[in-house]
């Protein structure tokens, strides 16, 4: 636990006065239900039955045998509900929010995966969503805005600023603002004013715990290695935290998006423009120009593409207990591609760059050795960037050919 | 007693309520707007409110917000904000400047170097997403400075967390009329006297009250109650619509 919210010299509250009751009310809520057992089976409950947990840890005998290094072993995400890690923790702050008594969530998405993941459990549990997304992220994202509006979520174009995802989380503070005394905040990732960070990746962190008891039972001992990607750092300090302190090397895997260059990339570690700041709530690392202001990003994967990254994982990293590599488009989509054909598993694009930094060490490890990579989320929701990408002109085709039969009927 | 609440307290002696205007540097460009800020001077307005653009003001309303991101495209920079701050102090002199900023500029720059830099120039700093709590430092070395820290009230401040902003209070408060961000119309400000009079209790600096502020009845239900209306996206507004004339007689009709 966390004093104040900080880690390090990350973390904090950096919040407009309006919000501090509000504030102040989630944390406690949060200390109370975490200390409160019927509250944590609930949602162990919730997260067994509708999300479908524990996920599986999936050993990769072709890829392994085709490396010749390190035995490959997936933490299967992917399999929950939604798709996608990002239900674990809506789960958490969906039961907290009617546990505040609170009738309405709001959200930001960047891709659409937490948006989704908001909407559903929104639905199940009976309460108002409005989930905030840029307009540009809706031209590129749209069918995750139409599941969010058969689920009942009132969509929010974003049209201020870079019109991404921080943009949408500015307007979701905004919003915040106006309606806290009915509304919760549901942040999508491990970052945010106390309590967010920690209650993310507090929720998160039944990821690594599955991990730890998987490991033991499959090959009786800790990974050596274990690799996720890195967006805000919620399936990161998911599978790392309960990690930290053994001997298991934690590595990060930032999008590298198509170039070193200013607005090219994500990569918040190992980089000019990334330094310390203060933005959206809390302090940790920001892309940012030489008069603070925030910068563009670009990567493949919406889900990475952010402009700071989780307090925690930049506190863990200035202590050299996490490292930090990145992945650029061309090398994830390959190492997509990869896992596809020689696993049967279809990895999201976000955790194709966790797979693209583990590919890239393994063969060169011991075949004794034994790496977890987590899989975040399954690659349904690419098929239109993936299909782009592998130039396949019969999706084209069949989107021309959709559209003719529609404007005509 | 800090300089700024002595100002506030000597111009009230003659004045009923005083004007704060809210401008954000660099918005359409930064001679536009410092043509506007003269202008507002001239005018006589006892505060001018300068605002320096951030790409992520998440307590702005649509048009500070919009005016903020088009700032940010000219790049303007917070040493060059800091000398042209001084060149208005300079020649308008009964005037005072705040500054207004999110936090993130302002620590990429240092804040000890911001301090140093705007001594003598800005009478107080409001920084919108820094609470009490996380600047306690900050607001030591202005006050060594003599630049007050302003703190924010708003209508749902218990009496608990007034009691906490009331003995950090220095100069001023800001006292924000309701909750959201900066833009929307306040209805009913006449209401806005328990509130008032609950802060009051607390607190014993001059009152500001902004957010929705617009119009010639709105600073008149504020007076009496509070020491200083605040006007932004009202000015902002008529800016948009009309240039300087517009906010000229905006500011002209008000009190
Ligand atoms: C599948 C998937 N993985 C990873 C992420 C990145 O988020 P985080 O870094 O918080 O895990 C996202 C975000 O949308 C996602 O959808």
């Amino acid at each position: 636990m966390s004093h104040e919210g900080r880690f390090g010299q990350y973390g904090g509250s950096y919040i407009p006065e309006i919000l501090h009751n509000s504030q102040q009310q989630l944390i406690a809520a949060y200390r109370s239900a975490m200390a409160d057992e019927t509250f944590v089976a609930e949602l162990e409950w919730q997260l067994q039955h509708f999300s479908g947990r524990p996920t599986p840890l999936t050993f990769c005998p072709n890829l392994s045998k085709t490396l010749g290094g390190a035995q490959i072993y997936l933490k299967r995400e992917d399999l929950n509900h939604s798709g996608a890690h990002k239900m674990t923790n809506v789960i958490g702050q969906g039961l907290l929010t009617k546990r505040m008594g609170k009738k309405r969530i709001i959200a930001e998405t960047g891709a659409g995966q937490h948006g989704v993941a908001s909407a559903l459990i929104a639905a199940r549990l009976g309460l108002e969503c409005t989930v905030y997304m840029g307009a540009h992220d809706i031209e590129r994202q749209y069918p995750n805005v139409f599941w969010m509006k058969q689920l009942g979520a009132t969509v929010v174009s974003v049209e201020s600023g870079s019109r991404t995802l921080r943009d949408a989380l500015d307007e979701a503070m905004r919003d915040w603002a106006q309606n806290y005394q009915d509304t919760h905040y549901l942040i999508g990732t491990a970052c945010g004013c106390e309590p967010y960070p920690e209650m993310v990746a507090g929720f998160q962190s039944v990821i690594g715990n599955e991990v730890k008891k998987q490991a033991a039972e499959q090959f009786g001992a800790l990974p050596d290695k274990i690799y996720a990607c890195v967006g805000g750092g919620s399936n990161a300090c998911g599978i790392f935290l309960p990690f930290l302190d053994t001997d298991t090397e934690l590595v990060g895997v930032e999008a590298g998006g198509i170039g070193d260059a200013p607005g090219e990339h994500a990569k918040r570690f190992h980089v000019a423009d990334s330094k310390p700041g203060i933005a959206q709530g809390f302090a940790s690392l920001f892309l940012q120009d030489d008069q603070g202001q925030l910068m563009e990003t670009q990567s493949i994967s919406a889900g990475l593409d952010y402009v700071s990254v989780s307090p925690i994982l930049a506190d863990l990293e200035a202590q050299g207990k996490v490292r930090m590599t990145s992945a650029r488009d061309d090398e994830v989509l390959q190492a997509f591609r990869t896992l596809a054909s020689n696993e049967g598993i279809i990895p999201a694009l976000e955790s194709s760059h966790a797979v693209a930094g583990a590919l890239r060490e393994a063969a060169a490890l011991d075949p004794s050795q034994k790496i977890v990579i987590n899989i975040s989320g399954r690659g349904d929701k690419d098929i239109f960037n993936i299909a782009k990408a592998v130039k396949d002109t019969q999706f084209n085709e069949f989107l021309a050919g959709y559209l003719e039969r529609e404007t005509q009927a | 007693m800090s300089s700024l609440q002595k100002y506030i307290i000597d111009q009230r002696e003659s004045k009923p309520i005083l004007l704060m205007t809210h401008v954000v540097y660099g918005y359409p460009t930064v001679a536009d707007s410092l043509q506007l800020m003269a202008s507002l001077l001239e005018q006589g307005v006892e505060f001018l409110e300068v605002q320096f653009p951030f790409s992520d003001p998440v307590a702005d309303g649509p048009a500070i917000t919009a005016a903020c991101h088009a700032a940010v495209e000219n790049k303007p920079e917070l040493a060059q904000y800091l000398v042209d701050m001084a060149k208005l102090k300079t020649a308008y002199p009964d005037s005072r400047i705040l500054m207004m900023s999110y936090l993130n500029p302002l620590y990429r720059f240092g804040l000890d170097r911001v301090v140093c830099l705007a001594r003598g120039v800005i009478s107080g700093f409001i920084i919108p997403d820094l609470p009490l709590e996380m600047g306690q430092q900050f607001a030591d070395e202005c006050i060594n400075a003599d630049i007050a820290p302003i703190w924010l009230a708003t209508p749902d401040t218990d009496e608990e967390r007034l009691k906490v902003v009331g003995k950090a209070a220095y100069g001023m408060l800001y006292c924000v009329s309701r909750r959201g961000v900066t833009g929307q119309h306040t209805d009913q400000l006449n209401d806005l006297s328990s509130y008032l009079q609950r802060v009051k209790a607390h607190v014993d600096v001059p009152l500001g009250v902004g957010f929705g502020i617009q119009s010639p009845q709105d600073v008149a239900d504020l007076t009496g109650q509070a020491d200083i209306a605040i006007l932004g996206s009202a000015l902002l507004n008529a800016f948009n619509q009309g240039g300087i004339p517009a906010v000229q007689q905006l500011v002209a009709s008000l009190r």
